[in-house]
Order: structure tokens, then sequence, then C-alpha cells
């Protein structure tokens, strides 16, 4: 995996030199990428996976004072690995030659190797400043070639989440602080920090400070209720290419911090913290489906479905540690197929309404209207990833969403029915944004508008067969994530 | 592995791809392959009949994710369903093959039909609960699609809208009841390496459940169960949408909305008998009044309609809703009460459809209008067809020895026996409404009928009416013939689903009282419509004729009050607050513009910046701990 890594830093940093084809060179890497990362998958984790950390290795930079860059997959992290390869792989064949400055394609493989390197580091130090790294091209594709107010939301963009970073470095030190203080060692290792028995040993003010600290980050990027601002805007004014990445890539951020780094010492977290995440996620479902409800543009308003889809994820890990047995383990197996299905249904419905906007240039569902008619198969399509997002069975979003609502019941007790009044509000619009865009008598002011064409078609229709593969066998990734916690609970 | 058990739903399964793929190129060829392959249900469905006749029960599971686990799961309740659903489904099949063969997209209705009797009969054989859900979703979803067929009519596609978000409220509120049942359930001793949403599982052990969780945790799942399939069996008060429904194609309103899918709910509710058996008592006394009451509830609002399509969906809830009452009624028959209700199912499945199909003939002949009050003088004009709806009338409104009168008559006397035996008031309610029902089947039914059949036809389009050709109409033959006939079975029907059954015994009085309730609405009808007397009416101020007309405001409560008077406001609200606090955040965004401009100098993006950021942060909070850690 870590040769995996590193070609893709070669390849992005390789990228800057390629004069004229970049986009070519752009698929081919990431398809080299994705291709790479599925066999390693195969391999490693076919059969024989029994939990925890594989892959490690690990080098020493200066490790008087911990500096070691050390790398491991886990099951989850490699859902995720294949996630965000499909999803990079995705936004860059969906653009058009020429459309985008040659500059986007190498923003777009820095994110790759960004996102891989968040997810495949199992020290804080290195895991810290590939989660900046994601930050800068992002930045940059919103800022060069967004649409409306891009130069004012990409830098909310940036400074909205990066408060959430400062507060994971101060954690992090917090942390590594600790460590030194209770050993006499320097380490900014994961699997030395993130242990229970370590965590008991801080004082409890620190170790909340560091709680509080991890969560707002990892919050932020999830986003959850009280500081999601950042993200209506930035998904409406990024690119199409730009949105797919930031929905179905930056947005397993928050959720790999919460499964994959604060999981392991969740008995230091108390029922304080939980309860609040708990709150927090139901919060945020609620809010975000009404908030979705009201909004005129289709890309604004699938910005608020993804959010509110997060709200579960949120949710669970909140719900599943409070539980025990089972249930607790499908709870959170669901959280974290959530993430990864949210993240495959978005691109798809993000990837297809790019192409809705290229053939009408239009995304507000009043001013599309009946476009069935003449666009049948991208209809279809947006159909198609609506129902996906809604949690229809047979599709990708049923699976975690259903395990997380049946697990959940053990943890909130009635208040399912909150959460379940936000999934009527969430079909409900979802269904009334299809009714209105898609079906109708056909909106004559469109004039005369494409359908897909067959490579179009052959794109979003991969995309469709995986989200329908993962909602047929979910074993696919589902046992991965059973046997990730097992290893930890 | 049983091969022929999973090829019941996989046939159609095929069938879909099939038909979409070669359909795409040859329209003709669609309908019959789609015909074929629920014709290999029908045939997997009968061979694995006689295989349960000689092996007993089918169970195949395998694990699907984690404890849940999907199969199948075939016993005689499963192949009861399985060969009507397939069945009926062949004969809407090669009648649409009439019925839609001018339309320009018959490939994907035929794809998407044949999808959802794949879903049903996945429905119908699947082994754990959570497999049932994705079939019981997948059938929703195609009845949506069905609904919204013809896309460019607003009325249809907002009938599909609202069908599915109604239906999306039973099905979520079903997934609660899951949740409970899987929750409370952990630590059963009994669960061994079952799933513990696996069907045969949990009513094998149905009875040790209920102690270990207990009745009224039980009771809740079992309300909760019920409320999924009033949803889907459009059951008060979430039977709003079906009426709307009919929208769609007939054949579509024939398969979906009368004879197979909405059936569903009542398969649910029998499927899992054993946990409302043993559960608390209120969970059974709910089905059987929330049953009974549809019943009479629909019967009524459907003597104020005039859309002939609309009437027979009214009919068609309260005919489930006889079916609900009747395995509500298992509180006193046990098992026995499934079989009546199934029996119900099965006849009704079958006439409804023929009754169906007739309108779909009559539709067809008259251009799409639907209104009955325009109607008239059709049986001298289309002969066949008026004769087929009338014998389909005369088994809903259970003439003596049509298949209806045996099925529903039956049930109709249980009733009686279940307030013999509990005597109290509320067990008087079931009969009460179901015998009135018995009335208002006949008054609505021939209503239609004496206006569509006699009189002067009263639209150009009336008067120049033909039957279709007597091969479209083969379908509706066989299916007459069973309307007729199916009665004969009901013994062998009984005791096949339920062993010790024992037919329901009442006196002499009381049995016949259904019987000439229907006599006088028979009469009552003849009178006002079989003759030109209802032209005269002028009801439009009576407010009780306003109230029923109206539907009894239940549309106008959930389309005009909750949703648009509660949840649109509140969500506007949201709106509100979610643009002013984004508001806020960017303000104080910028009025911090210098900070904001400092950091940007800072945070260039240089990778190399970022380590002198870090540093410093790192000292300053090692600075800081250093003092406090001193402190």
């Amino acid at each position: 995996m870590l040769i995996i890594f590193l070609l893709t830093i070669l390849g992005a940093a390789f990228s800057f030199a390629i004069k004229g084809k970049r986009r070519d060179y752009a698929i081919a890497a990431s398809g080299i990428f994705l291709a790479l990362t599925v066999i390693y998958s195969v391999i490693r984790f076919h059969s024989g996976y029994t939990g925890g950390i594989i892959s490690q290795e690990t080098f020493n930079l200066a490790s008087s004072i911990g500096i070691v860059f050390s790398t491991g997959v886990s099951g989850f992290s490699d859902a995720l690995l294949i996630l965000s390869a499909i999803v990079i792989f995705l936004s860059v064949i969906i653009t058009e030659k020429g459309r985008y400055g040659e500059s986007l394609y190498s923003y777009i493989l820095i994110t790759e190797s960004g996102l891989f390197g968040i997810l495949i580091s199992r020290d804080f130090l290195f895991f810290y400043i590939f989660w900046e790294v994601v930050l800068i091209p992002v930045y940059f594709i919103v800022a060069q070639y967004g649409g409306m107010n891009k130069d004012s939301v990409s830098l909310k963009f940036f400074v909205y989440t990066h408060i959430g970073s400062v507060f994971l470095l101060l954690s992090i030190f917090t942390v590594y602080t600790f460590h030194y203080e209770s050993t006499g060692v320097f380490t900014f290792e994961m699997g030395q920090l993130m242990v229970s028995t370590y965590f008991a040993k801080i004082p409890a003010f620190w170790m909340y400070f560091a709680f509080f600290g991890f969560l707002l980050a990892f919050l932020v990027k999830m986003p959850s209720f009280p500081v999601h601002s950042w993200l209506p805007d930035t998904y409406e004014a990024a690119p199409y290419p730009g949105t797919v990445i930031l929905s179905g890539g930056l947005s397993i951020m928050g959720g790999y911090g919460l499964f994959g780094i604060l999981m392991p010492v969740y008995r230091s977290m108390g029922t304080g913290i939980l309860d609040i995440l708990m709150a927090l996620g139901i919060i945020s479902l609620v809010y975000f489906s009404l908030s979705a409800m009201m909004q005129q543009s289709l890309k604004r308003m699938m910005a608020f479905a993804s959010a509110a889809a997060m709200g579960f994820v949120t949710l669970s890990f909140g719900a599943g540690l409070v539980e025990s047995g089972y249930q607790a383990s499908l709870e959170l197996a669901g959280g974290m197929f959530q993430i990864v299905a949210h993240g495959l249904i978005m691109a798809l419905i993000f990837s297809t309404l790019y192409y809705i906007y290229k053939s009408t240039g239009h995304e507000a569902t009043h001013s599309l209207g009946g476009i069935f008619r003449e666009a049948p198969i991208l209809s279809s399509f947006l159909l198609a990833g609506l129902l996906a997002s809604l949690g229809l069975p047979g599709l990708a979003g049923f699976i975690g969403e259903f395990s997380i609502l049946v697990g959940v019941f053990g943890a909130i007790g009635w208040f399912i029915l909150i959460v379940i009044f936000a999934m009527i509000i969430t079909a409900s619009y979802h269904i009334w944004a299809a009714q209105k865009s898609l079906y109708g008598p056909y909106n004559e002011r469109l004039g005369a508008i494409r359908d897909a064409d067959r490579p179009t078609t052959v794109k979003l229709m991969g995309m469709l067969i995986v989200i329908f593969a993962l909602g047929v066998v979910p074993n696919l990734i589902y046992g991965l994530l059973v046997t990730y916690i097992g290893g930890i609970l | 592995m049983y091969w022929p058990g999973w090829f019941i739903f996989l046939s159609p399964i095929f069938g879909f791809v099939i038909t979409y793929a070669v359909g795409r190129y040859y329209r003709n060829l669609s309908g019959v392959i789609a015909s074929l392959a629920v014709l290999g249900s029908l045939i997997a469905s009968i061979l694995t009949f006689f295989y349960v006749q000689s092996n007993g029960t089918v169970y195949n599971s395998y694990t699907w994710f984690y404890n849940i686990h999907a199969g199948i799961y075939i016993d005689h309740l499963t192949l009861v369903m399985a060969l009507m659903v397939s069945f009926v489904s062949l004969m809407i099949h090669l009648f649409a093959l009439y019925y839609m063969k001018d339309d320009p997209n018959k490939h994907v209705y035929f794809a998407e039909t044949s999808l959802f009797t794949a879903g049903m009969l996945g429905l119908v054989v699947s082994s754990n609960l959570v497999l049932f859900f994705l079939f019981w979703e997948l059938v929703g979803l195609c009845s949506y699609l069905l609904i919204g067929f013809w896309f460019f009519k607003p009325n249809a596609t907002a009938a599909a809208k609202k069908a599915f978000i109604v239906t999306r409220v039973g099905d979520l509120l079903f997934l609660v009841g899951m949740a409970i049942l899987y929750s409370s359930i952990q630590g059963f001793t009994g669960l061994g390496a079952n799933s513990p949403l696996s069907i045969p599982f949990l009513i094998q052990n149905a009875q040790a459940i209920a102690t270990y969780v207990g009745p009224n945790v039980l009771g809740a799942v079992a309300v909760l169960f019920l409320a999924g399939a009033a949803g889907k069996s459009s059951q008060f008060p979430l039977h709003v949408w079906i009426p709307d429904a009919m929208e769609g194609p007939t054949t579509v309103s024939a398969l979906i909305h009368a004879a197979t899918m909405v059936t569903a709910g009542v398969y649910l509710v029998a499927r899992v008998f054993n946990i409302f058996y043993y559960s608390a008592p209120f969970a059974m006394y709910s089905v059987v009044i929330l049953g009974a009451f549809t019943a009479l509830f629909a019967g009524i609002v459907g003597i104020f309609v005039n859309d002939i399509k609309r009437i027979l969906a009214y009919s068609t809830i309260s005919q489930i809703g006889y079916m609900l009452a009747a395995i509500g009624l298992g509180g006193v028959f046990g098992y026995g009460g499934v079989s009546f209700g199934m029996f119900h199912l099965i006849v009704h499945a079958v006439f409804k459809a023929l009754l169906f199909m007739s309108a779909g003939a009559i539709l067809i002949a008259l251009m799409d209008l639907r209104d009955t009050r325009y109607m008239g003088g059709l049986w001298k004009r289309m002969p066949l067809t008026i004769t087929l709806l009338f014998i389909g009338s005369l088994a809903l409104i259970a003439f003596p020895y049509t298949s209806g009168y045996f099925s529903k008559d039956t049930i109709i006397s249980a009733s009686w026996v279940y307030y013999q035996h509990y005597g109290t008031v509320q067990s008087f309610f079931p009969w009460l409404f179901l015998a009135t029902g018995a009335l208002l089947t006949t008054l609505y039914t021939f209503r239609m009928f004496f206006r569509t059949a006699l009189g002067k036809p009263r639209s150009h389009l009336a008067e120049h009416a033909k039957d279709p050709s007597i091969f479209a109409l083969l379908p509706l033959f066989v299916l007459a013939i069973g309307a007729l006939g199916l009665g004969a079975i009901q013994g062998y029907f009984y005791g096949y689903i339920d062993p010790s059954y024992s037919l329901p015994s009442v006196p002499f009085l009381i049995e016949i009282i259904p019987m000439s309730l229907m006599a006088v609405g028979l009469v009552i009808t003849f009178i006002l419509y079989g003759t030109p007397m209802w032209q005269k009416f002028k009801f439009s101020k009576n407010p009780l004729y306003r109230i029923g007309k109206n539907k009894f405001y239940l549309d106008y409560l959930f389309t005009n009050i909750i949703a648009e008077r509660v949840i649109v406001p509140i969500s506007a609200g949201f709106t509100l607050f979610e643009n002013s606090y984004n508001r806020a955040v960017n303000n104080v965004g910028s009025s911090t513009l210098k900070l904001g401009d400092l950091f940007r100098r800072i945070q260039n993006g240089v990778v190399e910046n970022y380590f002198v950021v870090l540093i410093i942060g790192v000292s300053l909070v090692f600075i800081i701990v250093k003092i406090l850690g001193l402190m």
C-alpha cells in the first residue's frame, strides 16, 4: 500500500510536468491507482483479515522527538481507500476536454495523494500534514474554477475547516505531550497514543480538551449541525468535479476521524460525550432535511441531503458505542458502511447533475421540468441516485441506513421516531425534486437538449453498478467492517 | 438448495433484464418475453407445490451481512400466495398485450411489470424480514414507476409521488418495529445461530420470545408491523394514495393496486401471525378493528365516487379490510383466522383483477373516459365485457354461490362467533362494521354497474363503444371462471392453510343477515340507478353529501393541513434560520477581515509555511502545558 501511496505522490508531482495532455494523463493515473488499490485490497483483504492494522511500515525520521512516518491499513481505511480512488477517477473522467484548465487535474491528483496519506498514516504528525494537504488543492479548485462568489466561498471554506484543523493540532499535541510526561517517550504513533490504557492516565481536563479538539475537527469535516455552514456554500460554488470530490472524497475525513481514530479510545469517552454526539447526529439529520426541502437549486439541495446523510454517521458512532452485543456491531458497521455508500451515491448524483447542467444550463428544480421526455437516460440516472440517497433497498444507501436505524433503538429508545420523521422528510423532498424536475410536461423553454451519449452512460452506469452491487452483496466490505470492529470492541 | 424455489422470483428478474434489452429494438417481443418469464414463475411455483407436498417446508438461508440472513422459506401459506401472484400476474400480462399494444414505451412497461412480479414473488418467498423489506420496497418502487408511467401527465406524477410518500410512512414504521424486535431479542437463549429477524425463527419461537421480551413490547412491535401493512395495503388512515394511483394504466391498477401489491400487507400480518397471536391482546384487536373499520369507511366513501376506477379502488380498500379483520379474528380461531383471510385474499385477487380489466376494456372503448355519469347503455354495445364486469360484481357483493360468497360470508359469520366468545361491546364492532359493509359493497358496486350498463348512453363516446376482440378477453374469461367457481375449493383451502380449522357456526338468522342486506342493496340500487331516477338528484348542498364527497376531508388534512400548513412552514422556518445563521457566520468572518488577511498571509498554501506554523503551535502548546503541568 505504501508503494501505491508513493506512486500517487509521484503521479501528482509528475502531472505538473505535462503540458497539453494533462487530462488524459490524469485519467490514466487515477485509473491505475484505482486498479492498484483494488488489486491490493483483493490480495490482502479477500480472506484472512482478522481485524487491526495490516501492512504496517515504519520509517524513522527523527525518532528522538518521535517523528516517524508509519503507515498501515485497516479494514475500514481500505474500504475508504477504494471509495476515494473511485470518486477521484470519476471526477476526472466526467470532465470534458478543454472546459477546465490544466491545473485542475494536478489539483485532483494532489487531493488523491492527500486522501491516501490521511488514510494510511498511522502517526499523527503525517496524518495532520495530509489533513492539511487535502485542503489546499480543493481550495484552489473552488477558487479558480468555482461558480458564483467563488472567492469569498473558497476563503470561507478554507478558514472554516482550518479552524477545525487548529483544534486537531492542539489535541494532537496534548496527547503527545502527556505521553512524554507519563512515559518519557516522544511519539506521534496512533498505536501508542490512541489506546484506552494510556488515555486513562491523562488528567481529566486535558483528556476532555483533547477529545473536544478531535471532535470539533472531525465534526467540522463531517459536517455536523452547528459547524456546517461552509458546506452548502462550498458545494454550490465548487465546479462539478470539485463537488464530486468534496461530497465523495472529503466527506470521508470526518467519518474516518471518528471511526478510525477516536473509536479505539471510546472507553475513556464517557457517556456524556456520546450522548452529545447522538444528539448532534439527530439534530443534523432533522435540521438538514428540513433545510434541504426549501432549496431551489438541486445542487444545494443535494448538499444538504449529503450533510443529513452524514448525520446518520454521527448518530451511529454515538449510539454504537453506548450499546453492547450484536446491535453495537451492527450499528457501528452500519455507520461506516454509510460513509462509503454516501460517498458513492453523492458522487453519482453530482456527476449526473453535472451532465444535466451541461445540456440544459439549469440546475434549479423550477427551471427544469419534464426533462424525462427529452433526456430519459440522464433522468433515470438522477432518479436512481435520488432513490439510493433516500435509502431504497437494493442500493447501497439502504444497508447503511437500515443497520443504523435497526441498531439504534437500544441506545435512543423512542427518539427513533424523530429519526423516522427526518427520513420521511428526506423521502418527500427527494421525490418532490424528482417530480418537479424530471416529470410532468416538458419545459419548452429549455429547447432541444441532448441526452447522455454512450461514454457518459457507461461512466454513470459503472457508478450505479457499484452502488447496486454494494446494496445486494454488502458483504463485499461489510464483513471487513465487522471484523475491524471486532478487533476494537 | 431447492432451485425451483429460487426460480420463482428469479425468472421474472431475468425477464426484466431481457425484456428491456430486447424490447429496445423489438418492441413487440417485449410483452411476450415478460409473459413467458411470469409463466416460468407459475411453473416453478407448481413444481414447488408438489415438492412441498412430498418433502415438507423448504428453507434455504445464507448469510447476507453480519447476522442478517437471506434466503427462501416456502410453506403452505407462501405457496398459496405464490401461485396466486404468478397466475394473476400472467393473466394480466396477457391482457396487457392487448391493452398496451399502441404505447411507444411498452418495453419499459413490460420490463417494470416483470420486475414488479419478481419483487412480489421475492417478498412472498423470502426467509428474513430484511430481505422481505427489500422486496417490499422494490414493489413500492415499481408501483411508483408504474403509476407515473405516463410521466407527462401531471396528475399521474403527483399520484406517484403521493403513493411513494404515504407508503414510505408505513414502511418506516415497519422498520421501527424491526428495530425494536432486533434490539429487544438480544440475549434470548433460543436465538442460537439464527438471524434475529429470520421469519421461521420468529414464528416458531414466538411464544418464548413473547415471554422473553414481554408481551407489551412484542405488542408494540406487532402494531408497528400493522402500521407498515396499513401503508402498503392502504388501510385507514394511510389509504389516501390508492384512489389517486388510478391515474396509471389500468392493467397496472389491476396487477398492483388490486390483486397483488396491496395484499402484501395482509400477507405480512399472516406471515408473522404468531407474533400477533402471542403478544398482548391489544395487537390482535387492533388488527381486527382496523380491518373492520376500514371495510366500513371505504365502503361509505365509495358510494360518493363517480370515477369507475376509483370506485373499484375504494372497494379494494374495503375488501382488504375484510381480510385483515379475518386474520385479526385469529384471537378466537387461531390460525384458522389466517385461512379465512387468505382465502378471501385469493378470491378477491381473481375477481378484482377481472373487474379492473373489464373496466380497462371499457376505458379503451371509451377513450379513457372514466366518469360513470357519462356512460350508460353499454350492455347492449359491449355485451361480452359488461357480462364479465357483471360476473366480477356478483362475486364482489358475495352473491350466493359465487366465490366471494364463500370467502366473505365466512368472515362475517366468524366475527359473530368472535363477539359471542368475548361478549363485550368492543368485540361487537367488528361484526357490525363488516355486516354493514356487505350492504355498502352492494350499494357502490351496483351503483357503478347499473350506471355503466343500463339506461341510455349519456355521451357520444358511449354510443359508439365496441367490444374488444375475443382473444384479448380470453384471460378475463379464465378469471371469470375462477370468480364463479373458486368457492368449490373452500374446504380444501382452509385445511391446506390450517389443518385444524373449524368453520364458524352461527344461528340461521345471523347467517342470512349479510345476504339479506345484499338483497336490500340490490333492490335500492336498481330502483335508483337501474332507472334514470338518479339524474334528478341534487345533493351538492347537503352537508352529509359534502363530507362524503370530500372523503371525510382526510386528503385535505394530509395534503393541505399537515403537508402545507405544518411541514412546509417548519421547513421554511428552518431554512430562514439556516440562512441567517449562515449570514452571521459570514459576518463574523468579514468583521475579522484583518485577522483573516493575516491568516491568509500565513496560510498561503505552501507546505513549508505550514511547518513554521506547526512548530510555533507545537512550542506554544508545549509551553502552556508545561506551565499548567507545573502548577
